[in-house]
Order: C-alpha cells, then structure tokens, then sequence
C-alpha cells in the first residue's frame, strides 16, 4: 500500500513538473549518426586496447581471452551505435552529475559515460573505465544523489578490476588442469554426459557467481567511500537501494481504463477486466527456473535488503529513507526520462510496453500529444504484425511475472481480431482530437491513424507529407518500407 | 525424435540463453536432426494444450540411452523435463495421449520389438509402464513410415500406432496384423478393462481403422477382404461400446444394388445419436479413377446399427448448382474428392472438408496404373472443398480453394486399393496439402491448415500455409501466411484456438525454432 501511493506521489510530481514545461517534450532523434558513430568507435578501440592478451596461460586460454574481448568489444560497440542517447537533455544532465562525481575523486582512471536508450533499469561497466547507465534506471531515482551512488558503484568496479578479476579468474578456472580432467573424465566415462556435464557447469557457474557477488559488496562499500567525497548527499546510497528493490514494481496496480480510451459510439466494446484464466494443463510445481532465477544465493547481485543492511553499517546509520522530495529540476529530468522509456520500448519494437507505460502517464497528462502520438503509432504496429503473421514476436506472454494491469492489457491485444484497430484508434482520436501535425512524431501518428481507418487518400496524403518534411525522418524506414522483392536463400 | 548433441560450449550457451528466451517463441541449439514426430502436440478435448518433444540424448549405461521428454505448455513455455532410461538408440515414442486427468505415451522398443505404454500424472509423475503386446511385421512396415512422414496428419492406414485417450477413464490402443485386429482399452494404471477382436470363426482377414472416439463410442473402419492376394477390400463401419467394448454396430458400406460406395470418412453425430458415413458413389460396373464418379453421398445409421437414411449429392442434380467454377473445371479433369474430416459446428450444420486428387496421366495411363497397381506412378493433389450441410443434410454451401497442384509419388501396389484407400494411402504419406483441422471445445471455430507448395522443388520454393476458418458466424475466412523460410525443413503444427505454430529447422546452425502464429481468422 505505502509503495502504491509512493508511487502515485511520484508520478503526481513527474506530471507537474511536465505541464510546467512550456514547450513540450519529445523524445531525441537525430538522422545525423557520424556522432554516435565515432563515438562506438571510440569504445570499442578503447575496450581492445585496454583489454591486453595475457603472455601467460595456454594457447587456448588466450584465444579464449581475445574471444571475450572481441565480443566485449563488439557488445559495447553496438551498446553504444544503437542505443547511446546524446540528447542535450537527460545526457547533459547525467554528464554533469559524473562530471562532479570524477572531479571529485581525482585518483580515478580515465573514465567514460554513455545514457543509453536501454529502457530497463539497470546500469554496468566495462572495464576500460566505460559506464553505461539505462535511461530506464532515471524515473526510479527521486534525486542526483542516488544517481551520484549508482555511477560511483559502476565506478568502483572499475578501480577494483573487477572485469579483469573475473575474467582471469574464470578463464584460469576453465582452462585449469583440473577442469581439463574433469571435462576429460566425463567424456571417458561415456555414460550420463549431459547431467554431469551440466553439473560441472552448474559448479562452475555457482563458483562465478559467488565471487561476483563479492565484487558487488566490494564496489557498494567503495562506492560508498567515492560518494562521500562528492558534493553529494552519501546517506542517499541507502535510499537508492530502497529505490533498486522496489522497481520491479508497476507505476501503479490499478487496472487500466481502456473502455475509456478505446471504446465509443461507434465502436462499443467491451473490455474484459477480469484476470485471465489459466490455461495449462500441467500440474508440475513451479516452471522450470534457471540458475539465475532460483533463489538469491544464486544472484549475480546480492539482495537489495542485505546491501541496505551493508550500506547502513558502513554510514554507522547515517541513511536516508522512505520517499525524498523530490526537486523541480530532477523531477523534470524523470518526466523527461520516462518519455525516453517508452520511445525506447517503441524503437525496440516491444509495442505492448510502449502502449502500456503510454497510458499509464496519460492518465497524469492526458493531453501530452507525444503520447497520444505513441498510441497510435503502437496500435498501427501491433495490426502491422498481426496481419503479417508476427504478432507473438512483439508482444510479451501473460506471465505471473508481470503486473496485473499489464496482463490486462496483454490478454485484450491477444484477443483482438486486426479488423477492431480501426474502431480502438477512430476511438482514441475521438477522445482528444489530434493537434495539427506539429512535429514529426504526431504527422506520423496521423498518417498511422488514417492507415488504421483505411483512409486511403488521407494515408496517401500523409504519406508525402511526412517524407516531404522528413526525408530520413525518425518513422520512414517503420512506416515507409522498401518491399523486399527477393529472399536470400542458404 | 530428435537428436540433441551437447558439448560444453552448448550447456554455457544453453544455461545463458534460458534466461532470456521469451514465450510463445522457442529456439532449441544443438539438434542434430528432428523429423515431424519429433514434437506432437498435447490434446485436451478438441484443443492443443500443450506439445511434447521427444529426443535421445546420451548414453546412461552400456545397453541404454536417457531419453528426453520435454514438456511444454500452450503457450511454448517450458513446463518440465522427464528423462527415461531405454534401449539404446531403439525407443521410438509413436504417440501420445491425454484423457483430462493422465498423459498417456506410447513407445516402440525395437531392442525387444515390443510395443509399450507408459503412464503419467499431470505433475508429470510416472503413474504405470506396460508391455502391451509384440510388434509384427505390418506395424514395423507403419512405425518406418510414420518416422519419413511429413504430413499434418500422417499415419499408415491399419497401422495401429495411435493411442487414443478415453476421457478420465484411460486409453485405447488398436493391433493389426493384416489378418486379424485387435482393440484394447487400458485404465489408467495400465490394466486391461476390455479387449475386442476378429471373430476366429470369421472367413475374411480383417483390419481397423479407429476414426474417432466419443463419450460413449469408439467408432472405425473394418477391412475385409477374402485372401492375402485378393484385391477387393470391403470396407464395414464399426462401433465399440467404450465402457464394455461390446460391438454395437458392424454395417458395409460399399454395397449397394444401383451403385458402387466408396467410403471416405464415418464419424458420429452425437445430437442426433447417428453414426454418418461419407464417401463418393459410381456406376456399379465404373471404376473408380478411371469413370468419373456420380456424386457423393451421406449415410446414416442409428445407434441400433439400422439404416436411418441415406442421401446421394448428384454433381450434376444437387451440386453443380452451388459448386464454384474452378471446382468444377478439376472435376471434369478427373479429380475425386477425399475427405479428410466430417465435423458437426454448434450451428448444427456439418463441414465436410475434402481435397480434390487423381492419378496423374488421363484415360489409358490411369488404366494401366491400376492394372499395375501404381507402383511408379503419381498421384496429383488439387483444391480444398468444405462442403456445409444444413441441420437436415441439405446441401446449403460449397467453398472452393484453389491452390497450385502438388505431385506425390504412389506406393506400389496403392492402385488396388478403391478410390477412399487410394486415398487413405497418400494420406499416410503425407502426400496432401491438408494438414490438419482444429477446432474449439465447444465445435465453434474450425480452421482447416494446409501446406501449399511443389513438393517435387522442395521445399526451398514458395510455401503458403494456408487456413481456412469457419464456425457459427457463418463467415468462411481465409489466412494465408508466407510460410517461405531458408530453413532445412519446416512444420507446421496444432496450435491452441486461433493459433497456428510453425516449426523451422537450420540442419547447418543446428538449430531449431518454434513459434506460435497468430491468425487473422
């Protein structure tokens, strides 16, 4: 319940803060991709060159090292060409807190950040002194000083080596003599492969994940000590980890209104609010979970609850807890943020989420044409998959996993028959009229609308005039395909 | 079955990959090989609940291998693994069954040459296993083809290497041996409850057919004929009490004084308490393939076995009038309808689904393919038909869908056989487009699947997986999907309502993906 209207609180603030804004927002795209070019460039000779083959070991350990370098590289390289988001917005602002966060702690190595469109909460770092922080992390956080901790943890694995350590820990591991013996023994004794081999691994597997969960103990404690030197508030680490283990939960449990939204005269429809029943016939306990889904001994990261316990022994119980107040300036950033989180669930092709988080805001700004925008543009991509066959590739299964209100929404799209998005969209576009096409993201949300009502001048219309306007807009390529007129055969 | 090969670079891969992977998609690494019986789906009632793939996985001991049953849900989510010590590299899993409360699977052990069932809770809990009888020589002929099938529904004919689940109440299996048959019910721990079989007084070899199994009847074909070398096969329609296993009905069907009956199908109409035989009729003195047949026709037989009513569909007479252009053009090239299912919607009404085929070449060339028993030669597959007849037989609807012509090649000997067995044999083969039909519990929504392309290219060309749907609303709706795909060898399954899943296999990447499609039906 106190997470509920902590959650409300927030979003309540995340909405003022926005209809203060005087211009509205719209998420960053640039056609201009040399910048962010160069820049994946940059890190993935940084990640090789850092990243040097040992002399020592084996023939076979260090082509297995250049492997994972190679792939370490190619990873952050592809992190950083798809995803980086260089807008003057969230970035600057992210700069800024790190700037002060390094200049703090001048015995640092040299150090990267790159705000990636990522939008799951999350953040890592690669061992070259590159951080990579998810926009998704930014609307979890009420101020810059969690946000100040969570760079100083990624930066303490960075000073400690961790990526170093565990590479050579676990490549010397793999490639010990008796890791060699043991594969070898197996193979010889023929009988029962996979389930010794898959023990082995299992071992192996548990062995690597606890001294990871050391590493992580070890960057909160330095982290800790990172941050008290900065400007900022250190007692905020505690109430960051407060934040990390509340953030799988939804913006808020209540079901969504989409009879609202989507159902009026002219398309009366009734949507099913009741949960949806389950289906399977099997009677087996729980399903079949992975080593990283069992139980938290087997967590790459240890609990959020023992890492508050560390965090406020470390501050002898000088912590922050409970919901902060949260400042304008912050608050904008978050609004900002979580705009760029459901552009990112767009441009990632999960329309279901983008479609979810975008009704979920509606709700606090129900005028934000950006959303609407992002509405339309789901419902057109979701019939665009349905007709051609592809719908369970962008849409996610009802999961026990998932909020409530997310299976809602999920169990109504699996329902709908591709005819009925012309009445779900006329309806929308009912509620709150489209503005003009001011900008790019609604001029493609008109033309999706009228695709959806098989509109075919107006979709023609519309058509030259987003390509008119913008050649190599944001929407050409998803809109406006080339047919592939032949298929590649192996 | 499918083979998996498991190195360690493939267990990291495996353990890594799992976290991520989402539903309603699988992709599998490291499978050697996979044919169609690889993976069958899971029925509860009329729809798909779940699939089950089977695979041979490595050697627990000297004599035996470990087996892999994996197990997933409607929606591809992974439910459990159960691994099986048996016969190394000579276990073949034929079918599986489940009855509502028991999953029931059936096993060839070829180490034994033995035929055995095994038994499980729905916490996949093994409840019994059982030795169920030795295979002989027709059901070894069968097992070989069904591994080579790639038809949707493809089983050898008399084979008997389906289990059929008896709602809560347990399993049936059939044993045929080209002269005698045998039916047997089983409990689900196993024990025998009854066991129906050739009269040993009776002067014909005989063999069965079990079409369909309802509350009350297992119903089927019975073949007779009156030696090893005789060509004339007499089909009877049978029925089985479930519950005592008592004969209840035991009618011919090909007989009649003014024409010659070929059956196609024979199914049960449980709202009318009728059994219902479809087929096509000719002159007496015609021959199937060879003179066009005269129509098709619907008979009935009460649950007394006495004939309630029996109705010809004259081409020219009743159906000409509603058959569609294209339909009509196929039939006077010769083309013979078989049907591939009768069903009763909730609207009463009955859909008969049928797919037009003839033996390739015309006039004399068929002739001689007959009177050599068509060894050699090929048989054409054409459109897809749904007849629909109304609550009182009439014919109120026929739909045609045309699609390309496909060739298959005949077995030898396929030519003896009357114009349904002919049928019945390319349908083994997996040698129609027609894949199979779905349709909800409640016999609202049906969706006719097939498979659409040349089949003497490979299937490397444009494949279309089509399907056609049906039910109360009245509206016939057709969903082609571009089936199309650089991979080695692709299927397509039984999917829950709406749904369709496509199977894809990379032999190269040794790869293997599942995906369940949503349909616009």
């Amino acid at each position: 319940m106190f997470r509920y209207v902590l959650c409300l609180w927030l979003l309540c603030l995340g909405g003022r803060a926005a209809t203060a804004q005087s211009t509205p927002y719209l998420p960053f795209y640039s056609s201009d991709t040399s910048k962010v070019y160069a820049l994946a460039v940059a890190h993935r000779s940084a990640v090789k060159a850092h990243f040097v083959v040992p002399k020592t070991g084996n023939s076979e350990y260090r082509e297995h090292y250049k492997r994972i370098v190679q792939d370490a590289s190619t990873e952050v390289y592809n992190a950083v060409r798809y995803s980086a988001l260089l807008d003057p917005v969230l970035d600057a602002s992210v700069q800024q807190v790190f700037a002060k966060v390094v200049k703090a702690n001048p015995q640092l190595p040299p150090l990267r950040l790159v705000l990636t469109k990522n939008p799951e909460p999350n953040a890592r770092a690669v061992g070259n002194g590159t951080i990579l922080l998810h926009v998704g992390l930014l609307p979890t956080l009420e101020n810059e000083s969690q946000l100040a901790f969570i760079l100083c943890h990624e930066i303490a694995h960075i000073q400690a080596r961790h990526m170093e350590t565990t590479i050579a820990e676990r490549l010397t591991a793999l490639h010990s003599r008796e890791m060699k013996r043991e594969v070898r023994r197996i193979i010889q004794a023929e009988y029962n492969i996979n389930s010794r081999m898959k023990a082995l691994i299992l071992g192996f597997s548990l062995d690597g994940t606890y001294h990871q969960r050391k590493h992580e103990q070890q960057a909160d404690s330095l982290g800790y000590e990172l941050l008290k030197r900065t400007p900022y508030d250190a007692t905020q680490a505690h109430r960051a980890l407060q934040l990390l283990d509340q953030m799988d939960a939804p913006a808020t449990q209540d079901q969504l209104e989409l009879g609202q939204y989507f159902s009026c005269a002219s398309f009366a429809k009734t949507f099913n609010t009741a949960p949806a029943k389950p289906q399977s016939i099997f009677a087996v306990k729980a399903p079949e979970q992975t080593v990283l889904q069992t139980t938290d001994t087997l967590k790459s990261h240890p609990d959020c609850a023992k890492r508050m316990r560390y965090i406020r022994a470390l501050a002898q119980g000088q912590v922050a807890e409970g919901p902060q107040v949260v400042a304008p300036e912050f608050a904008h950033l978050r609004t900002v943020s979580r705009l760029e989180v459901v552009q990112s669930w767009f441009d990632a092709d999960c329309y279901d989420h983008a479609l979810f988080d975008a009704l979920l805001l509606l709700r606090h700004d129900p005028q934000n044409a950006y959303l609407r925008s992002v509405v339309q543009l789901s419902l057109y991509e979701l019939r665009q998959h349905l007709i051609n066959h592809r719908f369970t590739e962008v849409v996610s299964n009802v999961s026990t996993h998932n909020p409530a209100n997310f299976n809602q929404l999920l169990t109504t799209l699996y329902g709908l028959h591709s005819t009925e998005y012309k009445g779900l969209s006329t309806c929308f576009e009912q509620l709150v009229p489209p503005a003009s096409a001011a900008d790019e993201y609604a001029l493609a949300a008109r033309y999706a609308a009228a695709a959806l009502a098989e509109d075919p001048a107006q979709t023609t219309a519309l058509q030259q005039q987003y390509l008119a306007q913008y050649k190599s807009g944001k929407f050409s390529a998803l809109l406006f395909p080339t047919p592939v007129s032949t298929l590649k055969r192996k | 079955m499918f083979q998996f090969k498991r190195t360690l670079l493939t267990a990291v891969v495996a353990l890594a990959v799992a976290a991520t992977a989402s539903a309603q998609t699988q992709t599998l690494d490291g499978v050697k090989s996979i044919g169609r019986s690889g993976i069958s789906p899971i029925y509860a009632g009329n729809e798909v609940k779940g699939y089950l793939m089977y695979s041979e996985a490595d050697k627990a001991d000297r004599k035996n291998d470990n087996y892999h049953l994996d197990f997933y849900d409607q929606d591809l989510n992974k439910v459990s693994t159960v691994v099986i010590q048996k016969p190394a590299g000579k276990y073949y899993l034929l079918d599986n069954a489940f009855n509502g409360t028991t999953f029931g699977l059936y096993f060839y052990n070829h180490k034994d040459k033995t035929m055995e069932i095994e038994t499980y809770d729905t916490s996949l809990k093994k409840v019994a296993s059982k030795v169920v009888g030795e295979v002989n020589r027709q059901q070894l002929m069968a097992i070989g083809m069904q591994m080579r099938s790639a038809g949707g529904e493809g089983k050898m004919p008399f084979g008997g290497l389906d289990l059929r689940p008896i709602a809560d109440k347990g399993f049936a299996r059939v044993n045929v041996d080209g002269e005698k048959y045998e039916v047997e019910m089983y409990d689900n721990n196993l024990q025998l409850k009854w066991r129906q079989k050739t009269d040993p007084k009776s002067k014909f070899l005989e063999s069965i057919i079990i079409s369909e199994t309802t509350d009350k009847y297992m119903i089927g074909t019975v073949l007779r004929k009156g030696s090893m070398m005789s060509k004339k096969v007499d089909p009877y329609m049978v029925a089985f009490d479930l519950n005592t296993g008592k004969k209840i009905l035991d009618q011919p069907v090909e007989s009649s004084k003014t024409e010659q009956l070929s059956l196609s199908s024979f199914t049960y109409d449980a709202a009318k308490h009728e059994f219902v035989a479809v087929g096509e009729y000719y002159k007496p003195d015609d021959k199937p393939f060879v003179n066009k047949s005269q129509g098709f026709y619907i008979k009935r037989f009460g649950e007394d076995g006495k004939l309630v009513g029996i109705k010809p569909y004259n081409w020219q007479k009743e159906v000409k009038g509603l058959m569609p252009a294209e339909a009509q053009q196929a039939m006077e090239d010769g083309f013979m309808n078989f049907t591939h299912s009768i069903s009763k919607g909730a609207d009463g009404r009955m859909y008969v689904v049928s797919e037009q085929y003839r033996i390739a070449g015309k006039g004399l060339d068929v002739a001689m393919t007959l009177m050599g028993g068509g060894g050699g030669s090929k048989g054409v597959i054409g459109n897809m038909l749904v007849f629909v007849l109304d609550p009182t037989y009439k014919l109120a609807d026929i739909k045609c869908y045309t699609k390309d012509v496909s060739k298959v090649m005949l077995p030898p000997g396929a030519g003896f056989a009357g114009a349904g067995l002919l049928g019945q044999y390319i349908k083994a083969m997996g040698g129609f487009d027609y894949q199979f039909m779905q349709r909800s519990d409640a016999n609202s929504l049906f969706n006719v699947v097939y498979i659409n392309y040349d089949k003497e290219k490979g299937e490397a060309t444009k494949k279309v997986v089509g399907n056609i749907a049906f039910g109360e609303n009245g509206k016939f709706v057709v969903d082609k999907i571009d089936g199309t795909s650089a991979a080695t060898n692709s299927f397509v399954y039984p999917a829950k309502p709406g749904y369709v899943m496509m199977v894809d296999y990379l032999k190269k990447q040794k790869q293997l993906g599942m995906k369940l499609v949503k349909l616009n039906i």
